[in-house]
């Protein structure tokens, strides 16, 4: 041992080289070695969720500047790289990503992009957002401007990807998150879109709620054509369900005599309510028109064309407006058609009768009320009546042979007497109309048969020259 | 330390021989040696630089170089005492028997 202590003072001369040998390996592992090192810290941070995460090597010493999602992640991936083999320090300059108070989230559709903006809680699920944006518009363009940030709800991903299913069914809007509140504002793209929106957000994950849903449907439409001279009645637009067009088509078939109801509805959601009980008066007041068009838009009743007469047209604008349900709007552009020329004693006889063998005057049953379904009928009657002056009219009443024959002897009577009130309301001089009541005396069919009954029940006026 | 001993082998083994090739030398050198103060200074120096290194407050490529040094130097002295150690077993006469 003494001996090595001896020799060991003659050691040095070794140094010099030794010095030589230390300066070229340093000077020439370096590079090298800081590549290796930052390979072996890449690939431990693989797995380790980070944004934008460098890696800067100087010597053995390793600089880890990241976008961390949370404190854990951030620790984590500091301690992974302290565990690579060869690296004596980990400088820590990892940062958590900002905390959104409140966490917001929106994309907002206009008329040629979708626009995704506010703050998704990771890179995967920002990625999901936008991969499932472009799915859903397929064709749309898709803007990404979301940031991350940390503060995300629970269920953040599976909220989000439903309101952009509903993005789809938007024509424009904006549909938004803020940390468990959701809200939606915009106009559909078709009818019943509100409603399939409004549906879908029942499926929203627990612990998120709607705040506002504005959505708006683009108007509901409903129009019928009455045109004289193809004498047909064209329905078009929307109607609720079958029933509601079974309905209406029926309602049609009586009040427009003449008319052949020609049916375009298509069945849509989102009817406004009341919409039935808007839309049969409306026909009804339509049918009392020689020429229109209704125009249901929404709770907007849009009635316009001629009226056969003068009168006409103040009656059908009072009473629609009084028939509409509540909160529905009439526009009626009314104007009253050219009366024509006066006809002859014959002419007018010969009307009548035409009139009359293509529709036929409805009461209540068992009553001597007019039915609102034959207004249609009577106004044409007006009209030829107006063409009369020099006639005078007898209003024959007539009944099936069903009862005892005082009562229909009665009912006749009231009944032609109704008609008679109804064709002397325009002005027309009560003492050239007649009312007489011939019961079941004056069958023109068989009793027997429903249908014989039918054409038994019936309204006849008969020209007679003024003496 | 095992990283840097697989990494430089190269350099280490040629430290090593560097040493041993020294300490062969030595028990047959005829030259001065170092005086014992300046002994003691150099220890005291390397136990700085070690504690340095230990302390890993140098930082960067200059921590690094410290550590290869003192690395290297471990080895040369290793080398040293075992091409002394060996030399003065296989010489003979008087060197070898004191």
């Amino acid at each position: 041992m003494r001996g090595l202590i001896r020799w060991s003072s003659k050691w040095w001369p070794g140094t010099i080289p030794l010095a030589v040998l230390w300066a070229l390996a340093a000077w020439t592992s370096a590079p090298s070695l800081e590549t290796e090192l930052a390979g072996r810290s890449t690939a431990a941070l693989k797995g380790i969720l980070l944004d934008k995460s460098r890696i800067a090597v100087s010597g053995r010493d390793v600089t880890l500047a990241a976008d961390a999602f949370s404190e854990e992640g951030r620790r984590h991936a500091v301690a992974a790289i302290e565990a690579v083999p060869g690296v004596r320090l980990v400088n820590d300059e990892t940062r958590l990503i900002p905390e959104a108070t409140p966490f917001v989230w929106s994309a907002e559709r206009d008329v040629v992009r979708v626009t995704l903006t506010g703050s998704s809680p990771l890179p995967a699920s920002k990625g999901k957002l936008l991969e499932a944006a472009r799915a859903d518009l397929g064709g749309v363009e898709v803007v990404d401007q979301t940031g991350l940030s940390r503060g995300a709800p629970p269920n953040f991903d599976e909220a989000a990807l439903l309101l952009l299913d509903q993005v789809a069914r938007l024509k424009d809007g904006k549909v938004a998150i803020s940390d468990t509140k959701v809200s939606l504002s915009g106009m559909a793209r078709e009818l019943g879109g509100r409603e399939a929106i409004a549906a879908a957000l029942k499926n929203l994950p627990a612990g998120f709620s709607v705040a506002s849903n504005e959505i708006k449907a683009p108007p509901y439409i409903f129009q019928a054509n009455k045109d004289p001279v193809a004498q047909t009645l064209t329905l078009t637009g929307n109607v609720p369900d079958n029933n509601v067009r079974a309905a209406i088509v029926a309602a049609a078939g009586r009040k427009f005599f003449l008319e052949k109801v020609v049916d375009n509805l298509k069945t849509s959601l989102g009817a406004p309510s009341g919409f039935a009980n808007a839309v049969v008066p409306a026909l009804g007041a339509l049918s009392r028109l020689s020429t229109g068009t209704l125009v249901v838009a929404d709770r907007e009743v849009k009635l316009s064309g001629d009226a056969l007469y003068d009168v006409a047209s103040g009656q059908l604008r009072a009473s629609l407006t009084k028939e509409l349900p509540q909160g529905w709007q009439l526009k009626a552009d009314i104007s009253v058609k050219p009366a024509a020329a006066p006809v002859d004693a014959t002419v007018c006889q010969q009307l009548f009768s035409e009139v009359l063998a293509k529709g036929t005057i409805r009461f209540e049953s068992g009553r001597s009320s007019l039915d609102p379904d034959s207004a249609g009928l009577l106004d044409r009657l007006v009209e030829i009546a107006l063409r009369c002056p020099s006639a005078n009219i007898e209003v024959a009443g007539h009944t099936d042979a069903d009862g005892d024959n005082a009562t229909n002897q009665t009912l006749s009577e009231k009944r032609a007497q109704a008609v008679v009130d109804y064709l002397v309301k325009p002005g027309l001089p009560a003492s050239r109309f007649s009312a007489i009541g011939y019961g079941s005396t004056q069958p023109v069919a068989a009793n027997d048969t429903d249908d014989g009954k039918a054409r038994n029940r019936r309204i006849e006026l008969v020209v007679k020259e003024q003496p | 330390m095992m990283f840097l001993a697989t990494f430089h082998w190269g350099w280490l083994l040629a430290t090593l021989l560097l040493g041993f090739a020294m300490g062969w030398i030595a028990v047959v050198h005829r030259g001065h040696g170092v005086s014992k103060p300046m002994a003691g200074w150099l220890a005291v120096l390397v136990a700085a630089l070690l504690a340095a290194a230990l302390a890993r407050v140098v930082p960067g490529r200059p921590g690094y170089w410290l550590d290869l040094g003192l690395l290297m130097l471990a080895l040369y002295l290793i080398g040293c005492a075992i091409g002394s150690w060996l030399r003065n077993r296989v010489l003979p006469g008087p060197a070898g028997a004191s």
